[in-house]
């Protein structure tokens, strides 16, 4: 595929780099020196609860080498990944990457995002600070029990491999549930599916091929798309945490039942003018962000739009030259009460010094 | 070898040879076998030069295709709709406008694209063949059965609510991928990373001005 | 001048019955072929079968080819869709877990080797052909070796080339030609040469 022209002298030099790689790309690799073993996921002989179930898949997620390829079923298409997973001396490496033509890759080095879309002849860099407490996600605790029903289904062979089933069944319309067949030796999710609240299978993830190495070389994570010529945008602060005591204004706020904020912080997003205020709720299972950034020229009117990507909504609105968007993996309307409702909140006390 | 001869064959190989010459060359290519050991010799040095690993050099596939050919029918001819041979020979398909048109084209052309508040006044957006071109996926309906022609799935009777993603969404879908579960950032990512690519016009996000009281 | 003349005139001769004209168009793509299909079964004999499939799937299907999008863009779709297929209905799982395996790595190390699964003559002539074929690019004086690879690496244009290289078209087609005829010298040893191996190609 032709690439866009740039200068000739950018060009050639590209061309001797090449040139000069275009051999040494056949030669082998220096092999990786292991790591340290992750923890192993042991044997059925200890009963676990369902929501220990979910505990051991998502240490699995987040601590196993892996290298697989799978199907992803949702909105009537079915498209194939392939997803790499490492965490080595500590630090995670990741990526997802389309089989199906667009290209598109999300890699995950360290605290540095990238995204690349080939179709828009653009790759998004994002840093992240390493500081553990910015990096999270909901953990099942008592309270969730109160919003989903989390069960374990039974326990099934999935492609000759023994799984157990658990269920997570959201007891109201604000959020979805998920059903995943959980390897019983390694805790990986072989398949899940997501379902609204009434039951209706949205979204399916299934395993074809699965790895689990000791060892994942770094030319593994290399983007496989040539970015000669792309538009990069880079976010160039770090975020930062925001002081605890503006909380109150947000601790007023009505949410769905079972959500709370559990991080807020300002950062830089990649190619935005300012900082952004990223406010994250959660119910313990599913999460939505909130961004707020300025929008000076929206006039007098009010702008909202909804997104969906997957089954995961978005929702923004712009009002008194504020720009709110809100994700997550909740349907429309959750995502839409919660942008509302920092609207609200932003319009009865301005949050956090603008002047960061 | 005919040095002239090589050199219209490595051009014709890069799609660099002007139509009138292919026509020439394409003849001799099918049947000069001296011709066509050079041209897949080409082939072995681009696959080199791209160190497309893991995939075998000698490969067998082309040998092996050759000779499943020679006990398949031969072809006579284009499919008779919407075909037309200009007799300047400069071009041959005629676009298919109007009706006769093949099953898997119509299913695309009907596909929509609609983003839908839940208030439910939507609105849609129509795709055209031409946006779809670049982007739509075909995808094999009968199993794993031979099948000779690909059909683009009916459109769901519900069409979901749907955006193509401007790059503004992205950095809001990966800033908030950190924050979610394993299973539900896969879910999200995976969903990104196979989105249909924007129609033309769509870079920024739609403003559908709708005032909501609030 | 259609942007890829070429491989519709080699389009038209097969529809017209041409079966040779067919042969060359496989010749052209089978590598890149194989390499898509990979990206969904990692076995190079099994990823071999399922591109020999698609190339008589695109054989057959031909007739309805009407050149709206180039044949490549329209056989790498034929060729998705035919692994796609393959990987749902194998009658074995599809699920490879090297799970249970102290040393738990693919089978396949970076060259993309085979351990013990591949015939040791295959191999040979594959690394073989490799190291000729980037021996023979080394030897190359610059100006060649950029041509060829801005063409094959990067897949500019002639166009995009001599603009790169500050050169007119006829310059590079030429300097591309003349890479060819030295790397094919050097290659045309390893296909014909004495060894009895002579391997011919399609």
């Amino acid at each position: 595929m032709p690439r866009a022209l740039r200068s000739s002298g950018r060009l050639l030099s590209l061309a001797l780099a090449c040139a000069v790689s275009g051999v040494a790309l056949a030669e082998e690799r220096a092999p990786q020196s292991s790591p340290p073993a992750p923890p192993q996921a042991h044997g059925p002989s200890t009963e676990h609860t369902p929501a220990e179930w979910l505990e051991r898949m998502n240490t699995a997620l987040n601590t196993r080498n892996y290298d697989g390829t799978f199907s992803h079923w949702q909105g009537g298409q079915v498209e194939m990944l392939r997803i790499i997973h490492r965490l080595q001396d500590g630090v995670v490496s990741e990526r997802l990457a389309s089989l199906d033509g667009s290209g598109r890759e999300f890699i995950r080095t360290g605290s540095s995002l990238s995204c690349y879309l080939p179709d828009k002849r653009t790759v998004l860099v994002e840093q992240r600070p390493t500081d553990q407490s910015l990096v999270g996600f909901p953990t099942v605790n008592p309270q969730t029990a109160n919003f989903y029903d989390i069960r374990e289904a039974g326990h099934t062979r999935l492609n000759h491999r023994d799984t157990h089933v658990i269920t997570v069944s959201p007891k109201d319309e604000f959020r979805y549930g998920y059903r995943l067949w959980i390897d019983d030796s390694t805790a990986m999710p072989l398949k899940s599916q997501l379902s609204d609240a009434h039951g209706h299978v949205i979204e399916q993830i299934v395993f074809a091929s699965l790895t689990l190495s000791s060892r994942l070389a770094d030319a593994l994570f290399k983007p496989e798309v040539s970015t000669a010529g792309f538009q990069w945008l880079r976010n160039d602060a770090a975020p930062q945490l925001l002081p605890g005591a503006t909380a109150t204004a947000w601790n007023a706020m009505r949410l769905p039942p079972g959500f709370r904020m559990t991080v807020r912080s300002a950062q830089m997003l990649p190619g935005s003018a300012g900082p952004v205020d990223h406010i994250v709720f959660t119910d313990g299972f599913a999460s939505v962000s909130v961004f707020v950034e300025p929008q000076p020229d929206s006039g007098g009117a009010v702008i909202t739009q909804f997104a969906t990507v997957g089954s995961s909504s978005a929702f923004s609105t712009v009002a008194n030259g504020q720009k709110i968007t809100a994700v997550g993996e909740v349907p429309p309307a959750t995502v839409e009460y919660i942008a509302s409702q920092v609207r609200a909140a932003q319009g009865a006390s301005p949050v956090g010094a603008r002047g960061r | 070898m005919n040095e002239e001869l090589d050199s219209q064959l490595s051009a014709m190989f890069d799609n660099e040879l002007p139509t009138a010459e292919c026509e020439l060359l394409a003849r001799r290519l099918s049947r000069d076998e001296q011709l066509q050991a050079r041209w897949g010799r080409y082939a072995i040095v681009g696959a080199v030069i791209r160190a497309e690993r893991g995939v075998r050099l000698n490969a067998q596939v082309a040998r092996r295709v050759s000779v499943v050919l020679r006990s398949e029918p031969a072809l006579a001819g284009p499919a008779a709709t919407g075909v037309t041979r200009v007799r300047n020979g400069m071009r041959w398909w005629q676009p298919l406008a109007g009706a006769a048109v093949a099953a898997g084209v119509a299913a695309v052309s009907i596909l929509w694209l609609r983003t839908e508040a839940p208030s439910g006044t939507p609105s849609t957006v129509r795709l055209t063949p031409a946006v779809l071109q670049g982007g739509a996926q075909m995808h094999v309906r009968n199993g794993g059965a031979q099948s000779d022609s690909y059909v683009v799935p009916r459109p769901p009777t519900q069409p979901r609510p749907a955006l193509v993603p401007s790059t503004e969404l992205a950095n809001y879908v990966v800033a908030h991928s950190m924050f979610s579960t394993p299973v539900a950032r896969r879910n999200l990512l995976s969903a990104f990373m196979t989105s249909e690519p924007a129609a033309s016009g769509t870079e920024e996000p739609q403003n559908n001005a709708q005032s909501t009281a609030q | 001048m259609s942007a890829d003349a070429s491989d519709l005139s080699l389009v038209r001769r097969v529809q017209r019955g041409d079966k040779g004209a067919f042969d060359a168009l496989v010749l052209k793509y089978q590598h890149k072929l194989v390499k898509l299909v990979m990206r969904y079964v990692r076995n190079p004999a099994e990823a071999e079968d399922i591109a020999q499939e698609a190339f008589i799937k695109a054989y057959r299907a031909l007739p309805q080819f009407r050149g709206d999008s180039a044949f490549y863009t329209w056989l790498y779709r034929i060729a998705i869709n035919t692994a796609k297929n393959a990987v749902v209905s194998r009658d074995r799982s599809p699920i490879e877990y090297d799970l249970d395996r102290n040393n738990s790595e693919e089978s396949y190390d970076m060259q993309g080797r085979m351990k013990d699964s591949e015939t040791p003559e295959g191999l040979v002539l594959t690394d073989e052909i490799r190291s000729t074929v980037n021996a023979a690019i080394d030897a190359l004086p610059e100006d060649l070796r950029t041509a060829i690879v801005l063409r094959e690496l990067e897949g500019l244009s002639y166009e995009e080339i001599a603009a790169a290289m500050d050169c007119p078209v006829g310059t590079v087609r030429s300097r591309i030609f003349r890479a060819r005829e030295a790397i094919d010298r050097r290659l045309r040893e390893v296909f014909e040469g004495g060894l009895g191996r002579a391997e011919e190609l399609g």
